[in-house]
């Protein structure tokens, strides 16, 4: 608030040139020595310009009022020939000069002790200037000066009592919060209005400031008194407030008024803001909440019946191997095949079900994988049993034995699958895993590539983005989500996912890292 | 529904396991599978059904559906626990990322997610039931003034702070606190910790000790309660008594 102390000083000049030029016994003291510079000593005339001092000036009109008399009854007495001229003339001299020297010591004996109470207001105006306006002047009787200084006393008080306002009011705008919400924010702020501003009551009334009627004022009734609540431009409302009857309210009570609403405009704006986004984040965590329980019910919908398709036809094929042959004699093969089949198609659907969900789970916050113990070539050769792709071959290199990963198994079969799949689709010839250890960083690293064309680098920078799928014009039947989900697994496991740059000799790349340990005992 | 085990021999001393999930084509096939290995088997469709069964005799172990109509699995999982402590095992097609995962595991002892591959489902089916033979207070287990084990709540209260164990951790302390001041051998550990089907080997255990001891020794490189007998396999101890 730093507009504050000039405001104050202000009222302050205005008050006492208010009191001043109010006084009709005083009107000699010039308006300007006080509104100009009101906390300036008075025995400083020479500040003033060519003026001639009010002490000065009262010596002066003392010596003329005492010399006039007697030179004017000297001159009479003279020229009526009373007494000799000659005579007369050294006596009246004499008389003069005693009357004045007489005079300019009496003249400046009440010029001094009439501006004495002048010099206790100039220095207490000035004390109320540089912040305290605590200490009263004392100035005995019922003159002008101890109505000059009763007043002076009474502005002070009313400064002391606004600052104190002002601090009420700062302090109750500060210990507000917006979590309290726009309600009770506003009844807390009229609260601390009523009681900064020794108010019966105080509200604040939310809605266009018009549409609240002024109340008329009615003599020994409490007065109502208001102001708007704007934040910048906006017009939040107004706050009214019950004055006693007794209370005066002037032009600076109302500034600090408008000033209290400006502040708590604000912050009703804030709060207002506030209770917006907190109704936001509650509708959006409802909302999560809702796509989780949708999503669930969606995963379970999809894999009941995938998991019965399944199991049966391994129940099938089994029942088949148990009897070796059908009645005719026929070995069950091309049935077998088809059983597996069956098995396999529910299997990668049931896998293009978990890669959706984790997709929408990503989107909503962090994985938790689990830190297992795992080999890692042992999960690739499973892995790709489990795709079971007759046609291709997968050639596996494990350099990494003493060493173990640590990972989340669902997830990391995932990665494989993905990554598997899309050798599958996208490339061409026996499929190359290299398993290495890199013992600095602790990290195992995977290495899968193919033999197909390869993935160009302009491909390759937007390959792991959501829903794209392969080069362009090689639409396959993928989501478009393995990779993408791939990196984000690898990611949430403390590894990576990258595609190795392209190489002669070589289709397609990619390299992923996990955490690892020794496989000692310990 | 009540599918004997195949030979009256069998019937005494086989486990018995109530299937509760609401879909007969998979409760159908589930059934004939663990009978086929020689369970008991009863089914309920959803948690009311579960909870009546229960009245007529405890199972050895359930197998619950988190997706039901009517109660969930969960809400079943709570009621079973505050009546008696029956080892669960929960099938469903949630995964480990489902904000319900870890409210589960606080009352479930396996989890295994849909579709199901029938010998892993077993081999957990087994691992479940061995660990019915050790009773190991499903309170905290304190070890010592700066450790204390919550196993059924899956972690260990290091410093004052809790410290989360992963499912096969917890599972490897549940089997070293059965046998506290015991040594336990790396082979039942393996056994106690991974499925058959994992094919998992020693060395499995070995680093998961390593990173137990990361988490619950003050220092993990001269620990005091996760102790190793070399070439043997592990022992869990109470911090001595400091000497007065």
């Amino acid at each position: 608030m730093t507009g504050q102390p000039r405001l104050r000083t202000r009222q302050a000049a205005e008050s006492v040139a208010q009191a001043l030029t109010g006084h009709e016994q005083i009107d000699e003291l010039d308006e300007a020595e006080f509104t100009i510079i009101p906390a300036r000593p008075l025995d400083e005339p020479g500040r003033y310009g060519r003026t001639i001092s009010f002490p000065s000036r009262l010596t002066m009109l003392i010596v003329i009022i005492a010399l006039l008399p007697l030179l004017i009854f000297g001159g009479v007495l003279i020229a009526g020939r009373v007494i000799d001229a000659d005579g007369g003339l050294r006596v009246l001299l004499v008389a003069a000069a005693v009357t004045f020297v007489l005079a300019l010591i009496g003249g400046h004996a009440a010029s001094t002790s009439l501006t004495a109470p002048l010099r206790g207001i100039a220095a207490a105006v000035e004390r109320v200037g540089a912040g305290d306006p605590s200490s009263p002047i004392l100035v005995p009787g019922a003159d002008a000066f101890a109505r000059l200084a009763a007043s002076h006393d009474r502005l002070a008080g009313d400064i002391e009592r606004r600052d104190r306002e002002l601090g009420e009011v700062l302090s109750s705008v500060e210990t507000a919060s917006p979590r309290d919400g726009v309600e009770r924010f506003a009844e807390r702020a009229a609260r601390g209005a009523a009681v900064s501003f020794g108010l019966i009551d105080a509200r604040i009334i939310l809605g266009p400031p018009d549409e609240t009627p002024l109340a008329e004022r009615t003599l020994g009734q409490p007065t109502t008194v208001r102001a708007e609540v704007r934040a910048g431009t906006e017009r939040l409302g107004v706050v009214i407030g019950r004055l006693p009857a007794m209370r005066r309210w002037e032009r600076a009570d109302q500034a600090l008024l408008d000033l209290f609403a400006r502040e708590i405009g604000v912050a009703l704006r804030n709060a207002q803001l506030f209770a917006q986004v907190e109704a936001q984040y509650v509708q959006l965590r409802r909302l999560g909440e809702a796509k989780d329980d949708f999503l669930r019910g969606v995963t379970h919908n999809l894999q009941t019946p995938l998991t019965t398709i399944r199991a049966q036809a391994n129940q099938l094929a089994q029942a088949n191997q148990l009897a070796g042959a059908d009645q005719r004699g026929q070995p069950f093969g091309e049935a077998d095949r088809r059983l597996a089949i069956i098995a396999e198609q529910a299997d990668r659907l049931t896998r293009m079900v978990q890669q959706m969900l984790l997709v929408s789970r990503l989107e909503s916050g962090p994985l938790r994988p689990r830190s297992d113990v795992l080999a890692l070539g042992q999960r690739v050769r499973r892995a790709w049993e489990a795709f079971g792709v007759r046609d291709r071959q997968m050639r596996l290199t494990d350099g990494s034995s003493g060493w173990l990963a640590i990972g989340d198994a669902d997830h990391l079969d995932q990665v494989l699958w993905a990554l598997l799949d899309n050798a599958v689709k996208y490339g061409a010839g026996p499929i190359t895993v290299e398993i290495g250890v890199d013992e600095a960083r602790g990290h195992l690293r995977l290495k899968m590539s193919d033999h197909g064309p390869g993935i160009s680098e302009e491909d390759g920078a937007r390959l792991f983005r959501r829903f794209v799928r392969g080069p362009a014009g090689r639409m396959s039947d993928g989501s478009g989500l393995g990779l993408y989900v791939s990196r984000e697994l690898m990611r949430g496991m403390g590894g990576d996912l990258v595609l190795e740059a392209p190489a002669v000799g070589r289709g397609a790349a990619f390299s992923l890292e996990l955490p690892a340990e020794h496989a000692t005992e310990a | 529904m009540t599918i004997g085990a195949g030979s009256a021999a069998a019937q005494s001393t086989a486990p018995r396991i109530l299937i509760v999930d609401d879909d007969p084509g998979l409760v159908g096939l589930l059934a004939e599978q663990l009978v086929g290995d020689g369970f008991e088997v009863q089914s309920a469709r959803d948690g009311d059904e579960a909870l009546l069964r229960l009245r007529d005799g405890w199972p050895d172990l359930l197998i619950v559906d988190l997706m039901m109509p009517g109660m969930d699995g969960l809400t079943l999982a709570r009621e079973v626990k505050a009546r008696a402590d029956l080892p669960i095992i929960v099938l469903s097609a949630i995964d480990a990322g489902d904000s319900k995962a870890d409210l589960l595991e606080e009352f479930a002892e396996d989890y295994v997610s849909k579709p199901y591959h029938y010998p892993e489902l077993r081999a957990r089916i087994h691992r479940v039931l061995r660990r019915l033979a050790e009773r190991v207070p499903r309170q905290s287990l304190p070890l010592g003034p700066a450790l204390s084990l919550e196993l059924h709540q899956r972690r260990a209260i290091v410093d004052g702070m809790p410290v989360q164990l992963t499912p096969t951790e917890s599972r490897l302390l549940y089997a070293l606190a059965a046998n506290l001041g015991r040594t336990v051998t790396t082979e039942s550990l393996l056994a106690r910790g991974w499925a058959d089907t994992d094919e998992a080997d020693p060395s499995y255990v070995w680093v998961t000790m390593r990173r137990l001891r990361q988490k619950i020794e003050a220092d993990p490189n001269r620990p005091v309660h996760l102790l190793t007998m070399r070439g043997i396999g592990y022992r869990l101890v109470r911090e001595p008594e400091p000497m007065v």
